[in-house]
Order: structure tokens, then C-alpha cells, then sequence
């Protein structure tokens, strides 16, 4: 029993964090058809400027409470102005043309930035500094948890609701899927669609940003190839909750985790992968367009 | 008009060759520069570089300088077989590096081929096998190391359960299979042999169901960015197992990235650089803080050098840079001193002599040697 909850809390910090990097890729294919190839490394972009921040203030004394949220404050506004950068350079002057052209822009980004943060920060594994949170331990039903997991957890669901709140129940969410149904219909409804374009770029960045730090605040580690291993992860779990759809992305991100938890810990460690994956297929094969993807009539 | 274009013919053939007479001798780094282990392939780059530099203070060798060339391969083996290449093309007449097993497996039959020299400190028992004679391991293979794990855990320390962790490269699961066979050959207990997979950081799913079963010690042998985080991971969890890892998992890094939990847990491998005994490593380890403003990564930076100093050696002794003449040399040496102990190398190029040692990284960071207990 306590294995079984520990495994479950296990998936949920790192599927909370597949989440939050997923909707970036979502949003982004939803208004525009692209995959974005460059989210994984802003978010890891995002995680080495909010290391910059904490070894810069961590000896200052002042609280780690503080001087975390200052680094996530900073990613956040750092980060989301690198998206809104990486739109108008390397998307927007290819939005009318072939639609490779601006799949092979989105790999250039991604090297472009993963080369920059070796260049700004070194080839090395940089570590975080330790003692930033309350070292807290709760003990449930048989499994130990931590601050830093139950911090991740809530604060992806409570970033997660705020986002669906947002997009479903707000004018400017309306319009976003409104320019994701259709872009033209959009503009002759009076949309700004480029102004609709950039918030996604903003919006998904951001939320980026703070699966980033998350992820070197948890496991305090941060490495700049990290960027395409955990895109390549949040990038799956977008497909899986069918892409385009930020319900979708929540719960693709979430399972993934979850998935790989029960394979390492119940199956075979060393199938982990293949056994995530393979149940990754078999669900696409029953439904191609994720969980809750629609069907989607291509346009001509 | 025959004779003006023999003469410019013969001109521009002087020309080209003109850079190959002030030759100087060079020698190939193949090392993960970038990437995740990206300060041990710097640590051989700059170690290489700073015995070059050395040496040619005393002016060089035979009348010529030395000079480095070095290749990043990024820890990956497609990108090693490139550099093997290219460093064969630029001509170097021996090769120190790389770190990793997996690296050094698929650069050596490129260099086996051109006839270089190749030493890294790859301990898989695959480098082995097809006993090419330009092969050089300048840190003893997994088989020895092993050995010693093996009765370390059961005889000295009496584990009951033991459980192995390994990730999915050449030289770790080579590590783990020797380790578990040296376990059962000292009648111990293996419950488990699990999986993690390099650089995910995720391995709390594993950690758990490890920790269902009670080991009383968790062997890992694989490297010190994954180990580090397995350390602290298992502290995390509760769990309570000693851990114990690899060679790979002696590094400066370790304890930085296990934090916190670091303390307490066992690493074997020859001691870490500013623990050496020997003169020559503390004069090394020096010199290389002066130069660098750090100490070595780890002592892998040391075998490589080791490596380095014995071409050094066998090109001033036969005074020569005939490959074959200094392969002869090298396998002939019967005690070379090593800045990590004396050592020798069977015709396979295997290094015979390692002072194994289990050592315990302490709160501080620093390293308390637990076996064989020292005056």
C-alpha cells in the first residue's frame, strides 16, 4: 500500500511538471498548426536564469521563501519576453509559408538556445543550492513526501485551473480559441490575431518557465542538453491528451508521469521507456487524435 | 615550359610541405568537453594540455614541441567514431581519452586501424576483447574492481541483501554484472538488479520499488550526475540502505549534487586525487590548482594523464615516434610510476596494478578512507 502511494506521488510531481512544459506546445499548435521545438529549451533557459538568481542571493541571508519567488518572478518575465522574441524572429516571417519552413525554424531555435546556454553557463551539470525550502517530510499512508513535491503538485493544478479559467471564461480566452478554430474567420470578427499569437507566446512560455525552475528546485540539477529530453517528454504528453487541447495536455502530462511510475516501479525498470511508450501507442491506436482531441478535418 | 611547371610543381610541393618539416609531435584528446560530462572530459583536455606545456618548458622531445589536438565527443558514441577520424586524419600519433567506455568502444577500432595510440581510462571489459595492441586502459578494467566490491560488500562489511543499480551504458551494466558475479562468488545475497536510465533524474519510481524490499546496501554503478541524484533521492524516500557506489561516482560533482544527503555514502575506486600518496600526483594536483584554480575532477583526470606521461616516456626512451616502437615500449614497461601507483600493462592493454580502496564522502565533502584501513 505504501509503495503504491509513494509511486503515485512520484508520477504526479514530475506529470505536474510535464503539464505545465505540455500546454506551452499545446497553445502554440492550437492558434498556429506548429510544433514548437524551442519550448523545451526555453523552459530549461528558464531554470538557468532563475539558478542565476538563486546562487546570486542565496548568500545574501534573506529568506530561501523570498528569494525563490523572486527567481520565479524573474524567470517568468524573462523567459515570456524570450517567447515573445522567438515569435517575431523565427515564426512570424514564415507564418504564410510552407509549413516545413517553419518546422526547420523551430529546430534552429532549439539549438540556437541550447547553444547559448552552454556558451552563457557552461557545458558543466550545475547544481542548485540546497536549503532553499522547509525540509519537511509528511508521512502518508506508508509513503514520505516532501515540501518541494506537494509545492510542485498544487502549484501545477493551481496554475492548470487558473490557465482553463482563462482560456473558457474570460473575452480574451474566447478569442484565443476563437483564432484556433479559425484564423481568418477571427480577423473578420474584429480579432487582433497577432496580438492573440503573441499571449500564447507569452502565456506558454511562462508557464514553461516555472515547469522549468521546478524542475531544478526538485531534483537540483540543471544540465543544457535538458532541454530536448524533457520537451521530447511534455511534447508526448501533448499528443497524448491530444494536441491543441490544454484539458488534454493536463491530463497527457499527468498520466505520462504517472505511466512511467507504475512501468519502473511495477513492471521492469529497464523497459520503463518502451513500456510507456508502448502504452502511448496502443492508446493513439484506439484514439489517433489523443484523449480528448477531436476529430480534425484538415484543412485544403 | 615542361620545366617552369616542374619548377612551380616542385615549389608548391615545398610549399605544402614546408609546415610538415618544423613538425611538431602531436598527441589527440578525444574527451566529452560539452555535455553532461563535460568537467571530467575538460579535466583530460586540461590535464593533456598542462603535461604538454611541461614538457615543452624542458623543449619538447627529439627537438620538437608538443602539441594538442583535441576533439569533444560529447559522451556519445557516433560523435566518438567522428573524432576518431579526425584526429587520425590530423595525424596524432597517440590519443589520450575518452572517459567514458562506451566512447572509447567505438573509437577503437579507427584508431586500431591507423595504428595510434589509444589509452583512456574506459574500464568496460569489451575494450578488451579484441586485444588490439594500440589499446592502452590507463584505469584497471571493471573485472578488478569488482573483484574487490565483491568481497568488500560480503566479507568486510557482511551485507545481507544487496541490491544493484546500474544505467543502460557499455561500461555500468559490464560494472554491475562483474560486481553481482563477485557477490555470488563470495556466497552474498543480490535481490534485485534494476534500471535507471542516464540523465532522466527521475528515479524515484525505481528507488520505491527498491525500497519495498529492504536492501540492507544499494550498489550503483554507474556515474557520479546520476548517483549524486540517487543519493539524494533515496533520502528523500526514506530509505535507509547504505549506498555504495561505482568508480564513476568518485567526482567533485557527487557530493554537490547529493547535497545534503551525501554524507555517508561509499564510493570504491582508487583514491581521489589530493589523497594520493605518491609524490608525483601531489606535485601534479598542485601544479594543475595553480594552472586551473581547481583540483582534478576526479582521478580519472590522473589515469589519463598517466596515460600521457607514459607516451612521453616511450617516445624519449626509444627516441622516436614510430607507433609500433613506442607500443613495444609501453607493453614492455615492466613498474611504470604512475601518478596513481605503480602499474604495468598485459599484452591487451590492461592495467595490472590499482590500489582499490572503499572510501566514505563525510558532511564536509571530504573523503575518509574506510578499506584497507590506513596507517
Amino acid at each position: 500500500m505504501g509503495t503504491f502511494v509513494q509511486q503515485v506521488f512520484n508520477g504526479l510531481t514530475v506529470g505536474g511538471i510535464y503539464a505545465l512544459i505540455a500546454l506551452g506546445y499545446t497553445m502554440v499548435y492550437g492558434v498556429m498548426r506548429l510544433i514548437n521545438f524551442a519550448h523545451g529549451d526555453l523552459c530549461i533557459l528558464g531554470a538557468f536564469v532563475g539558478l542565476t538568481l538563486l546562487t546570486g542571493t542565496a548568500a545574501s541571508g534573506q529568506p530561501g521563501a523570498l528569494v525563490l519567488l523572486l527567481a520565479f518572478a524573474v524567470a517568468i518575465v524573462v523567459i515570456a519576453a524570450a517567447g515573445v522574441v522567438l515569435e517575431l524572429v523565427a515564426y512570424r516571417p514564415l507564418r504564410k509559408a510552407d509549413r516545413l519552413s517553419a518546422v526547420v525554424s523551430a529546430l534552429g531555435a532549439s539549438l540556437l538556445i541550447e547553444n547559448s546556454i552552454m556558451l552563457i553557463w557552461g557545458p558543466n551539470v550545475h547544481v542548485f543550492p540546497a536549503g532553499l525550502l522547509p525540509d519537511v517530510i509528511w508521512h502518508v499512508a506508508g509513503a514520505t513526501i516532501t515540501f518541494v513535491q506537494v509545492m510542485i503538485i498544487f502549484a501545477s493544478v493551481a496554475l492548470m485551473a487558473a490557465l482553463y479559467y482563462f482560456v473558457h471564461h474570460t473575452l480574451f480566452g474566447t478569442a484565443i480559441r476563437a483564432v484556433a478554430i479559425d484564423q481568418d474567420a477571427a480577423r473578420l470578427m474584429g480579432i487582433n490575431v497577432n496580438r492573440i499569437i503573441m499571449t500564447v507566446f507569452i502565456v506558454g512560455p511562462a508557464l514553461g518557465a516555472i515547469g522549468g525552475l521546478f524542475i531544478g528546485v526538485y531534483y537540483r540539477q540543471a544540465y543544457f542538453t535538458m532541454g530536448w529530453t524533457y520537451g521530447l517528454y511534455a511534447f508526448i504528453a501533448a499528443i497524448l491528451g491530444g494536441i491543441g487541447n490544454i484539458p488534454g495536455a493536463m491530463i497527457g502530462g499527468v498520466l505520462l508521469g504517472l505511466f512511467n511510475a507504475f512501468a519502473a516501479g511495477y513492471l521492469s525498470s529497464s523497459w520503463q521507456d518502451a513500456i510507456t511508450f508502448g502504452l502511448l501507442i496502443a492508446i493513439l491506436l484506439v484514439r489517433p487524435t489523443g484523449l480528448l482531441g477531436e476529430p480534425v478535418a484538415e484543412n485544403a | 615550359m615542361t620545366n617552369r611547371l616542374t619548377i612551380g610543381a616542385a615549389a608548391a610541393l615545398a610549399l605544402l610541405a614546408g609546415p610538415a618539416g618544423a613538425a611538431s609531435i602531436l598527441i589527440g584528446v578525444q574527451a566529452p568537453t560539452t555535455g553532461t560530462y563535460a568537467d571530467e572530459g575538460q579535466g583530460i583536455e586540461k590535464a593533456v594540455k598542462l603535461l604538454a606545456e611541461q614538457q615543452n618548458a624542458k623543449g619538447g622531445l627529439l627537438g620538437q614541441k608538443i602539441e594538442v589536438k583535441v576533439c569533444d565527443d560529447e559522451g556519445k558514441a557516433p560523435q566518438a567514431a567522428i573524432c576518431a577520424r579526425q584526429l587520425v586524419n590530423d595525424k596524432v600519433i597517440a590519443v589520450i581519452g575518452s572517459y567514458t567506455s562506451g566512447c572509447a568502444l567505438a573509437a577503437q577500432p579507427i584508431y586500431a586501424a591507423a595504428n595510434v595510440i589509444q589509452t583512456s581510462d574506459g574500464t568496460s571489459d569489451k575494450l578488451l576483447e579484441k586485444g588490439y595492441k594500440t589499446w592502452f586502459g590507463n584505469a584497471a578494467p571493471n573485472s578488478a574492481e569488482a573483484e574487490f566490491t565483491g568481497e568488500y560488500l560480503v566479507k568486510v562489511r557482511g551485507f545481507k541483501n544487496i541490491a544493484v543499480l546500474t544505467d543502460h551504458s557499455a561500461f555500468a551494466t559490464g560494472l554491475a554484472d562483474a560486481v553481482i558475479a563477485a557477490i555470488k562468488a563470495n556466497n552474498g545475497n543480490v535481490i534485485e538488479k534494476a534500471f535507471v536510465n542516464e540523465g532522466s533524474q527521475n528515479f524515484t519510481p525505481v528507488l520505491t520499488k527498491l525500497k519495498a524490499m529492504n536492501p540492507d546496501v544499494l550498489y550503483y554503478s554507474g556515474y557520479y550526475s546520476d548517483g549524486g541524484l540517487i543519493k539524494a533521492q533515496m533520502q528523500q524516500l526514506g530509505m535507509n540502505a547504505v549506498f555504495v557506489g561505482g568508480d564513476a561516482n568518485q567526482n567533485v560533482q557527487f557530493a554537490k549534487i547529493a547535497g545534503p544527503a551525501a554524507a555517508g555514502s561509499i564510493i570504491i575506486n582508487v583514491p581521489a586525487p589530493q589523497y594520493l600518496p605518491y609524490p608525483a600526483a601531489k606535485q601534479f594536483v598542485t601544479d594543475y590548482e595553480k594552472k586551473y584554480g581547481a583540483v582534478p575532477p576526479s582521478v580519472f583526470t590522473l589515469t589519463n594523464a598517466d596515460g600521457m606521461r607514459a607516451v612521453l616516456e616511450a617516445i624519449e626512451k626509444t627516441n622516436s615516434t614510430d607507433p609500433d616502437k613506442l607500443m613495444d615500449y609501453m607493453h614492455n614497461l615492466k613498474e611504470f610510476q604512475g601518478l596513481t601507483g605503480p602499474f604495468r600493462w598485459s599484452g591487451r592493454g590492461e592495467r595490472i596494478g590499482s590500489p582499490f580502496v572503499a572510501f566514505e564522502v563525510q558532511a564536509d565533502g571530504s573523503d575518509k578512507i574506510l578499506y584497507p584501513k590506513q596507517n
